[in-house]
C-alpha cells in the first residue's frame, strides 16, 4: 500500500466523530496538566496513562497523541509566564519568553509559541508520514547486534550530551538499569533483585519510576525549599495576538527551528534539548537586532519552541519504527504500547497498519485542534497558574498516587514510587539528570534481551558487534557522542595546552 | 523545576559542602557491593544459554560500585568545586522537618488507602499536606479535598471503569 493511501485510510478512522472527541479530550487534558508548574510532558503522559487503560487501542492512542501535544504546549506557558520550564527542552524558551512577558508582550510570546508549535508539528508530521515507513523497511534488515548498538547509542547520547556531569549522568543511568533488572528474567525464569518481595517479581513499572522521580521528587524538593522560594507570575498585559512585525519576525525562526529539530529528534540519539539550544544560538547569530536579545526578542521564543515541537515529533520515528524511545516522554509512550501488547518496531507497520496510520493521522488532527482550542483559551490556562502552590503540589501527590495505584491496585507499587520519589528528591538536590534513569529502566531489559540473542546467534562470539558494518558504524557514532563534549579540551591537549570547557547541551532536567 | 534561581536565599553565599555527595558515594559503594553479592546468588540456568541470567546484574552492580568509587574520589581527593557549592547552597536552604513530615504523611496515605477507602484517605491527605506545604486556609483546603476526592472516585469508578477501594464508606457507596 502506498503512503498516501494508507494515510487517507488513517484519516478515515481518526476523523470519525467519537475519535475526534477523544482527540479533543486528549489535547485539553494534556494542556490542562501540562500547564501546571513543575509538570512536563513526560509526567503529563504518565499521569494520564491510566485514564486510557480501558479504551480500545485506537481510541487510546488518538487520545494519547492529543495528550502528547497538549502537554508539550502547556509546558511553554509556564516557561514564559513563570520562568519555570517544565522540562529541559523548554529551558531556552524562558530566556527571551519571560523577558517578553515582563515587557507586556507575554500574549505575543504565547501566540508565537502556539503557532510555531503548530507549524513545526504539522511539517514534522508530514515528515514522519514519509520517513517512518522507509525507516521501518530499513529496520527489517537490522539484527540483534544492531539493535544492541542502537541502544548503546541512545544511552550514550542522553547521558553524555545532556547534563552538567557525565559521571552523575552515568550514575543515574546505571541506577535505572538496576531498577530495570528487578523481577523475573524473561529467558530463564530466575528471580533477580527481588529481595524476597513477591510483588517485585513482575518488575517495577516505568510509570512507577517516572511518576516517582518527577512528581514525588519534585513535590519533596519544593517542600524542602518552601521557606525560601517565591514565585512571581507575570500578568499578561496588552493583546494576546501578535502584531504584524512580530509575525514577520517569527515565521523564519519557525521554519529554521523545524529544520533543526526534526532531523535531530528522529535520530536514535535524539532528544529535544540539543535542537532548542542550537536554534536559539542560530537565531541570535542571524538576528539584525542584537540589542534586543536578553530583553525579549521574539525570535528566541519562536525558534526554540518550533525546534522543541519538531524534535518531539521526530522522536516518534525511532519509537514507532525501531521500538527505541530516546526521551523520557517516549519511554512512557512505549509503555502505553506494551499495555496493549503492541511492540513498536518494524513489524508494527506490517501487523497493525490501521492503528499506526490512525495514530499518524491523529497527529495532524491533534495539531489543528491544539491551535483552535488554545489560542482562544490562553486566558483560562493562565488562570490555572494562580492555583496556590500548597494545594497544587498536594493535588499532584494525590494524582501521582492515583496514577500508580490504578495500574494494579497495589500498595507495594505506591510505596516503591515513594521510595523512588525520595531518590528523585536527592537527584534534584545534587544535580543528577533524571532522563538517563528513565531510559535505563525501559531500555535496559530490551538491551539485555538483544545482547543475549546476539550472543546466542554468534555462539558467544563478542566480535559480532564490530564485524557487522551497521552495528560497527552505530557504535562509532556512540563513541563520537561520548567524546564530543570534550572536543574543546581534546583540541587544546593536542596543541599542548591545558584547560578548555566541556560543551553542555541542556541541563538534563527533563520532566 | 520550581524557581531554582528565584529563591531569596540565593543572595546569601553558603559554604561549600560535600556532606551530601559523600553520603551518596558511600551508599553507591555499599549498594554496589551488596548487589554484586546478590547477583552471584542468582541461580544458574537449566538448559543451554550463552549468556546466563546473572551476567547483566553482575555487570550493572560492578559499574555502580565503580561509579561510586569515582564519585567518592570527586568529593575527596579531586574535589568537584561546582558540586560542593551547589550542595552547600542546597543544604543551607533545606528545611528537613517539612520533607520528613511530608514523606511520613505519604506513607500513611498509601497504607490507609485500602482500609479507609479512597475518598476518606484522600479527603484527609489533601488538607494535611497543604498545611505542611505552607497553606494557611484549612477550611478552603478541606472543602476542595472532599470535592476532589468525590470527583476522582466517581469519575474513575463510573466513567473509566477503574476500581478504587471503598473502605469504611462501603455500606453507602
Amino acid at each position: 500500500m502506498d503512503v498516501l493511501g494508507s494515510l487517507l485510510g488513517g484519516f478515515g478512522t481518526a476523523l470519525r466523530p467519537e475519535y475526534l472527541l477523544f482527540a479533543a479530550l486528549g489535547v485539553t487534558l494534556g494542556t490542562l496538566v501540562g500547564v501546571l508548574p513543575g509538570i512536563g510532558p513526560a509526567l503529563t503522559v504518565a499521569l494520564l496513562l491510566p485514564i486510557t487503560l480501558n479504551f480500545e487501542p485506537t481510541a487510546a492512542f488518538i487520545m494519547f497523541a492529543g495528550i502528547y501535544y497538549g502537554g508539550m504546549y502547556g509546558g511553554s506557558t509556564t516557561s514564559i509566564l513563570l520562568n519555570t520550564p517544565g522540562e529541559s527542552a523548554s529551558v531556552v524558551t524562558t530566556i527571551e519568553g519571560f523577558q517578553m512577558a515582563k515587557r507586556g508582550r507575554g500574549g505575543a510570546a504565547l501566540a508565537t509559541a502556539a503557532v510555531g508549535s503548530f507549524v513545526a508539528g504539522t511539517i514534522s508530521t508530514v515528515a514522519i508520514t514519509f520517513l517512518a515507513p522507509v525507516v521501518a523497511t530499513l529496520a527489517r534488515t537490522f539484527q540483534f547486534a544492531d539493535y544492541f548498538a542502537l541502544m548503546v547509542l541512545a544511552f550514550v547520547s542522553v547521558t553524555a550530551l545532556v547534563g552538567h556531569s557525565l559521571l552523575r549522568g552515568l550514575i543515574s543511568l546505571f541506577g535505572g538499569l538496576f531498577i530495570g533488572l528487578i523481577g523475573i528474567d524473561a529467558l530463564t525464569g530466575q528471580a533477580r533483585f527481588t529481595f524476597g518481595v513477591p510483588q517485585l517479581l513482575n518488575g517495577v513499572d516505568v510509570v512507577v519510576v517516572a511518576v516517582g522521580l518527577f512528581a514525588v521528587g519534585e513535590a519533596l524538593y519544593v517542600a524542602s525549599r518552601l521557606r525560601h522560594d517565591r514565585e512571581e507570575i507575570v500578568p499578561v498585559r496588552g493583546g494576546l495576538l501578535m502584531n504584524r512585525e512580530e509575525w514577520s519576525r517569527s515565521w523564519r525562526p519557525w521554519l529554521r527551528g523545524t529544520a533543526i529539530g526534526f532531523p535531530i529528534g528522529s535520530l536514535p540519539a535524539g532528544g529535544a534539548e540539543i535542537p532548542t539550544f542550537l536554534s536559539y544560538t542560530i537565531e541570535k547569530r542571524l538576528s539584525t537586532r542584537k540589542d534586543e536579545w536578553g530583553k525579549g526578542a521574539i525570535e528566541g521564543v519562536a525558534g526554540p519552541e518550533a525546534a522543541n515541537n519538531a524534535a518531539f515529533s521526530g522522536v516518534l520515528v525511532p519509537l514507532l519504527t525501531l521500538g527505541i524511545p530516546t526521551s523520557a516522554t517516549a519511554a512512557i509512550m512505549l509503555v502505553a504500547f506494551q499495555i496493549y501488547n503492541l511492540q513498536p518496531g518494524p513489524l508494527l507497520f506490517q501487523n497493525h497498519p490501521d492503528l499506526v496510520w490512525a495514530l499518524i493521522a491523529s497527529l495532524y488532527i491533534g495539531n489543528v485542534m491544539l491551535l483552535v482550542l488554545n489560542l482562544p483559551l490562553i486566558r483560562l490556562w493562565i488562570k490555572i497558574l494562580s492555583i496556590p502552590r500548597a494545594l497544587l503540589y498536594s493535588a499532584i501527590l494525590v494524582f501521582a498516587t492515583l496514577g500508580v495505584y490504578s495500574i494494579g491496585n497495589s500498595l507495594i507499587d505506591v510505596l516503591v514510587m515513594y521510595i523512588i520519589g525520595v531518590v528523585g528528591f536527592f537527584m534534584r538536590r545534587y544535580d543528577f539528570p533524571v532522563a538517563p534513569m528513565i531510559l535505563g529502566v525501559i531500555l535496559g531489559p530490551l538491551m539485555e534481551a538483544q545482547f543475549r540473542r546476539a550472543m546466542a546467534a554468534s555462539q558467544g562470539d563478542l566480535t559480532i558487534f564490530v564485524t557487522r558494518p551497521i552495528s560497527l558504524v552505530i557504535l562509532l557514532c556512540a563513541l563520537a557522542a561520548l567524546l564530543l563534549p570534550y572536543l574543546p579540551r581534546l583540541v587544546r591537549l593536542a596543541r599542548g595546552e591545558r584547560g578548555g570547557e566541556r560543551i553542555v547541551f541542556g541541563s538534563g532536567k527533563e520532566d | 523545576m520550581a524557581g531554582a534561581e528565584a529563591g531569596a536565599g540565593g543572595d546569601r553565599r553558603a559554604a561549600p559542602s560535600f556532606v551530601g555527595p559523600r553520603i551518596i558515594a558511600a551508599l553507591l559503594i555499599a549498594g554496589g557491593a551488596f548487589l554484586i553479592y546478590h547477583s552471584l546468588q542468582i541461580g544458574a540456568t537449566h538448559g543451554y544459554s550463552v549468556v546466563g541470567p546473572s551476567i547483566a546484574p553482575i555487570a550493572v552492580s560492578i559499574c555502580l560500585l565503580l561509579l561510586g568509587v569515582i564519585f567518592a574520589v570527586r568529593t575527596t581527593v579531586l574535589p568537584d568545586e561546582d558540586l560542593a557549592e551547589a550542595s552547600g547552597a542546597e543544604e543551607a536552604m533545606t528545611h528537613w522537618p517539612t520533607v520528613l513530615l511530608l514523606a511520613v504523611l505519604l506513607v500513611g496515605y498509601a497504607v490507609a488507602l485500602a482500609p479507609l477507602g479512597y475518598i476518606v484517605a484522600t479527603a484527609l491527605l489533601l488538607p494535611i499536606s497543604s498545611r505542611i506545604l505552607g497553606s494557611t486556609h484549612p477550611l478552603r483546603d478541606a472543602v476542595i479535598a472532599v470535592g476532589l476526592a468525590l470527583v476522582i472516585y466517581f469519575g474513575f469508578t463510573a466513567f473509566l471503569g477503574i476500581r478504587l477501594p471503598q473502605g469504611i464508606l462501603a455500606p453507602i457507596l
